[in-house]
């Protein structure tokens, strides 16, 4: 089928008109984007809003959208009176422990793993990747008893040991490592640098954006963690933020929804850390997954 | 001299070695251990409240598949498949769309993306305090704005075909956005010459889609499908802390009915008995996904 050739005032109709048209995309994907924004900002929105009201006007027949007071001494209220603040303190600890540890075992094993030959190493590290398909939901039982008769419930060991070693974070490093040019370690060999020298001063630093991603995502990983916690500290003693906040929760349950503006106050103390952190690292953080699923 | 030599380089591989041995000694004893552990606890009667055990042979297992604690399986099994096919449909259709609505490169679009995918940083719990109070019956937010459109309130955690639907709303909520930076890192690694020569033919923007986008995602859809379905199998906390498995046991997932039977009932025998089976049935998806993603994906990006 041959085309009629179009005079020169029909093409000129017909670019227009494709403009036109592409104006109207633009701005329709921009109403739909914002829209959609707003919607999935809302739940975050709200916690924050119900915050910081006071408890009359979250039980208002009409909710209103912006507070008629500001009511900080919310945050006040849970960080004293629900023991807010030893949550916290637990959380950091158990938090740094984790992150200290897999930092620190993660790195030398993707060394390990990467820059030198060892008899077994392929089938060693066929082990750590397989530890990746035993969820902790299989074997929390046989922990939760094996930790029971070291006395180790409601202490700081028991919250941190089983998460001390990443098989994710070795993997990611080890992958980062590759990537790193043996002719540096080699060089790094003459200048007389050992095997610590070489990572701490060649490889880290060379793999520095991996490492501050996969960081980032065991901290948050570390900070947002609930299920062994739940299992292994049950007293108040070392409660940690996410258990402690249901526990808020359910203790003030008896009122119904009495107090969901100190709830929803503990609610922002538990994320605001991470919130801050995404804000700080958003280049790492919204690449993190990323990395993951690239590989 | 030959023998100096190689004592040295036993020395420096045995350092070598020493890199690793830490990771390998903890993935021993808090991971493999406990494996071999939990099967061992599922062939006793094994409960916290007695100091002793003893092997009782196959009587847990006889219990889960053929006895009273049957119906209670297949029930957590069938929440569980469904909670699974609903996360695996927002994530996949969900990030999809919304990497469409989001693939634009302009600062006020990279904004949006960030906010968009910013609940997948929310800790659970906080997510989920904070959906029971925007769910609340008679004071929460959803039922407000439901009523102003003329609908009448719903009971969303407490109505035992809602309570579900519920749970999905929250995780949906975590990880559409993850799906969305998935699906836009990948678009983006699609050549443009493409899309070029599509219009040049003279398909349509939707054909393109169809055509072009689509078969060239199927890597990544299938990376979300098989990390989406393992994570979905293993939801615990939003059930726990929206309904804890309620009402009537219709949001009893399976990894919280491992968890009740441990926690709150301490038979260690029925929980472990159960948490083997489960973990047989990760372990057969996991080698079924592997061995489909050896053949029917397209990795001609």
């Amino acid at each position: 089928m041959t085309h009629e050739p179009l005079s020169h005032d029909q093409a000129a109709l017909l670019n227009q008109r494709a403009i036109a048209k592409r104006k109207v995309a633009t701005v329709l994907q921009y109403v739909f984007a914002i829209a959609v924004t707003l919607f999935m900002i809302f739940p975050l929105y709200w916690m924050f809003i119900t915050s910081v009201k006071s408890q009359e006007e979250v039980l208002l027949a009409l909710p209103t959208f912006w507070p008629r007071e500001w009511h900080f001494e919310n945050y006040r209220n849970v960080l004293s009176r629900a023991n807010f603040s030893k949550y916290y303190y637990n959380t950091i600890i158990m938090t740094a422990g984790i992150l200290f540890s897999q930092v620190v075992t993660g790195v030398l094993a993707a060394y390990g793993f990467s820059k030198v030959r060892f008899k077994g190493q392929k089938i060693l590290f066929l082990i750590v990747l397989g530890a990746l398909m035993i969820p902790l939901q299989v074997t929390f039982i046989p922990l939760y008893i094996m930790f029971a008769n070291w006395k180790l419930t409601d202490t700081f060991l028991g919250l941190i040991l089983p998460e001390m070693v990443s098989p994710y974070y070795i993997f990611m490093m080890r992958q980062a490592f590759l990537t790193v040019d043996d002719s540096y370690i080699e060089a790094a060999k003459l200048d007389g640098m050992g095997r610590l020298g070489i990572i701490t001063r060649v490889l880290v630093p060379m793999c520095k954006s991996t490492l501050i991603t996969i960081t980032l995502v065991t901290f948050t990983n570390g900070w947002n963690s609930y299920f062994w916690p739940k299992i292994i500290a049950k007293n108040e003693t070392r409660r940690v933020l996410t258990v402690g906040l249901v526990h808020l929760r359910n203790t003030f349950a008896g009122l119904d929804t009495m107090n969901n503006h100190e709830i929803m106050a503990g609610a922002v103390l538990a994320v605001l850390p991470v919130i801050i952190l995404f804000f700080v690292f958003q280049k790492y953080m919204l690449t993190g997954y990323e990395k993951t699923a690239m590989k | 001299m030959k023998q100096q030599k190689s004592l040295h380089r036993r020395i420096q591989e045995g350092k070598d070695f020493g890199t690793v041995l830490p990771a390998l000694l903890f993935l021993g004893i808090f991971v493999y251990y406990p494996v071999v552990q939990v099967v061992r606890i599922s062939f006793t009667n094994w409960n916290l409240i007695n100091d002793n055990y003893s092997y009782v042979g196959m009587k847990n297992w006889i219990w889960l598949f053929q006895g009273s604690g049957t119906k209670y399986l297949i029930n957590s099994l069938k929440v569980t498949a469904l909670y699974t096919i609903g996360e695996l449909a927002i994530t996949i259709i969900g990030g999809m769309l919304f990497a469409i609505i989001f693939n634009r490169i302009t600062k006020s679009f990279s904004v949006m993306r960030a906010l968009v995918f910013l609940p997948k940083y929310v800790a659970m719990s906080s997510a989920a305090v904070v959906f029971i109070w925007i769910l609340n019956t008679q004071n929460g937010i959803l039922n407000y704005f439901l009523e102003q459109l003329g609908q009448s309130r719903v009971n969303w955690l407490g109505d035992r075909n809602r309570a579900l639907g519920s749970i999905l709303m929250l995780t949906g909520w975590r990880t559409v956005g993850y799906g969305m930076m998935i699906y836009i890192a990948s678009m983006r690694g699609i050549s443009s010459s493409y899309y070029e020569a599509a219009s040049i033919d003279g398909a349509s923007k939707f054909v393109q889609f169809t055509r072009i986008t689509l078969p060239l995602l199927s890597p990544t859809t299938l990376f979300l499908f098989v990390t989406t379905f393992i994570s979905a199998m293993k939801v615990f906390q939003s059930v726990d802390v929206l309904t804890g498995g309620g009402p009537y046991r219709s949001t009893e997932v399976i990894v919280f009915m491992i968890y009740k039977y441990a926690m709150e009932d301490f038979r260690m025998d029925r929980a472990a008995t159960i948490a083997v089976f489960f973990f047989v049935i990760l372990l057969a998806i996991t080698a079924a996904t592997m061995k489909i993603s050896s053949k029917r994906v397209n990795y001609d990006a």
